[in-house]
């Protein structure tokens, strides 16, 4: 479970996020969805302990993810803006963040294949095209075998076969009881995958609820988006 | 403790698996193998020519006593890598925690600031002290070779080891400055820079001649001051303020670079 109180996040005079507050459920799929410039990043920060809530709080299984001990074993992340050092080679930037929460360093290898990098685990991850990285970056998140998994744009960079991959995969691991916060802007890939949608706007909640109550008297989930989001994606382009 | 112990081992991985760190560390221990082997045949001719007395003239015209004179060549020899390039190697290895998210990634793994921060002194200590042994290693190998046929003890000798145990605690002290500084301005540039301008300001002289109280006070001023003896050297204080002033050096801007990384947000 996974719950936002109140988290408002403010830079200088800039209100990025203004009292977040929704909660994702164990063994759905919750997406995440807003325009650029939402605030969908920055709650996730927030959540994962990279940036201080300026107000409120946001918790995993009851706990800051401060207070989680070996938190990569409860929860996997993927963020942009966390990713490897381009002269380490892949299976090393795994083999230290499993070393730092005490995973078992086979864990290192499942992963790398379970994203079909093991012939790139060698490789410095400076020569990884984009999608390799976003696949190492899926990896880091499963390192754990975590309850909770927190992608944000998991898709960007991937092929079809990748995307079609992640799809399924995340359908199965909330199918085994497990949380995922999907963070993300493609709106048919998040009608294909997500069970509950979150819709943050100018850094506010504008709804939140089933993918089908929200999508209720709209043609799509896009539809539905921008009937929602409506001003506020045209402030992003105006 | 786990979870610190743990988060050191992490941070000893990145060291390790770094390419950058690997090649500075290698290119330092090179430099000082080649500088060693240059004055080979220098000190070892010198210690042929020891005389009755038990005088060495490694210098033109100076001629004091062996013993003393080449445990303070073993020293010096050390102390310009130790000084001059440990820092930049201390800069490197946290700079790269500034680079494509890394920091993200470390908070993620080990989000209490202060263990994590705690863990990266620790993985440095360990990492500088083993570099610093290996300096060490390779300058009593030289004075071994120049000193075999007259005194080869000298090199294991207890005063000796004691001078090397120093210079030790100086490696130590000095490179974890340098990666405060660089862990407070997030970038191996300015640690780099600051270092440089630390070890030039001491080694000029400039300051020590001037106001000496105020260069007592610098850090690379304070470890010349600990390791070289005064009757050598123009030193700005005695060895235990010296020691002082080191340590303090090292524990406060470890502590400000932890409480800052603490209130900042990991971008």
């Amino acid at each position: 479970m996974i719950e936002f109180k109140g988290v408002t996040k403010r830079y200088g005079a800039k209100t990025a996020v203004d009292a977040v507050t929704f909660a994702v459920r164990p063994g759905r799929v919750t997406g995440f969805l807003g325009p650029n410039g939402a605030g969908k990043s920055t709650s996730l920060r927030v959540l994962l302990g990279l940036d201080h809530a300026t107000s409120g709080e946001a918790l995993i299984a009851g706990k800051r993810y401060r207070d989680l001990t070996f938190p990569l074993r409860t929860v996997g992340a993927l963020l942009d803006g966390a990713g490897p050092v381009p002269d380490r080679r892949g299976a090393d930037h795994l083999a230290w963040i499993a070393r730092s929460n005490r995973i078992p360093r086979s864990r290192v290898g499942e992963v790398l294949e379970a994203v079909g990098l093991t012939d790139a685990a060698r490789q410095r991850t400076g020569r990884y095209s984009l999608g390799m990285r976003q696949r190492l970056g899926i990896a880091t998140a499963l390192l754990g075998d975590p309850e909770v998994l927190i992608l944000d744009e998991p898709v960007n960079g991937l092929d079809p076969d990748g995307i079609r991959w992640i799809r399924s995969f995340l359908r199965g691991y909330a199918g085994r009881g497990r949380t995922v916060l999907l963070s993300s802007h493609l709106m048919t890939e998040m009608a294909d995958t997500a069970d509950d949608v979150v819709v943050i706007a100018n850094g506010r909640i504008v709804a939140d609820g089933a993918l089908a109550d929200i999508t209720e008297g709209h043609p799509s989930l896009e539809d539905a988006f921008f009937a929602l989001t409506g001003a506020a994606s045209k402030q992003v382009w105006s | 403790m786990s979870v610190l112990t743990a988060a050191i081992g992490a941070e000893l991985s990145k060291i390790k698996s770094s390419r950058i760190v690997r090649l500075v560390t290698g290119v330092v221990l090179g430099l000082h193998l080649l500088i060693g082997a240059a004055n080979l045949g220098d000190t070892t001719t010198a210690v042929r020519n020891i005389g009755a007395d038990g005088l060495i003239e490694i210098f033109a015209g100076e001629r004091v006593l062996a013993g003393e004179a080449l445990v303070d060549l073993l020293i010096a020899s050390s102390l310009q890598i130790v000084v001059m390039f440990l820092p930049v190697v201390a800069a490197v290895i946290a700079g790269q925690e500034f680079l494509q998210g890394q920091l993200a990634q470390s908070v993620l793994s080990v989000p209490r600031r202060g263990i994590l921060v705690t863990a990266k002194a620790v993985a440095l200590v360990l990492y500088i002290g083993v570099v610093a042994v290996l300096v060490e290693a390779i300058s009593s190998a030289y004075l071994y070779a120049s000193v075999q046929d007259w005194n080869p003890g000298l090199v294991y000798a207890a005063g000796t080891l004691a001078e090397q145990a120093r210079l030790l605690a100086l490696a130590v002290l000095v490179s974890l400055v340098s990666f405060a500084i660089t862990t407070l301005a997030r970038s191996t540039l300015i640690g780099v820079v600051v270092s440089v301008l630390l070890m030039a300001l001491t080694m000029t002289q400039v300051l020590a001649r001037t106001v000496p109280s105020v260069d007592a006070l610098l850090p690379v001023s304070a470890g010349r001051n600990l390791v070289l003896d005064a009757a050598d050297a123009d030193l700005s204080s005695g060895p235990v303020r010296a020691a002082v002033v080191l340590v303090a050096w090292a524990v406060v801007s470890t502590l400000v670079a932890g409480v800052v990384l603490s209130r900042r947000d990991a971008r």
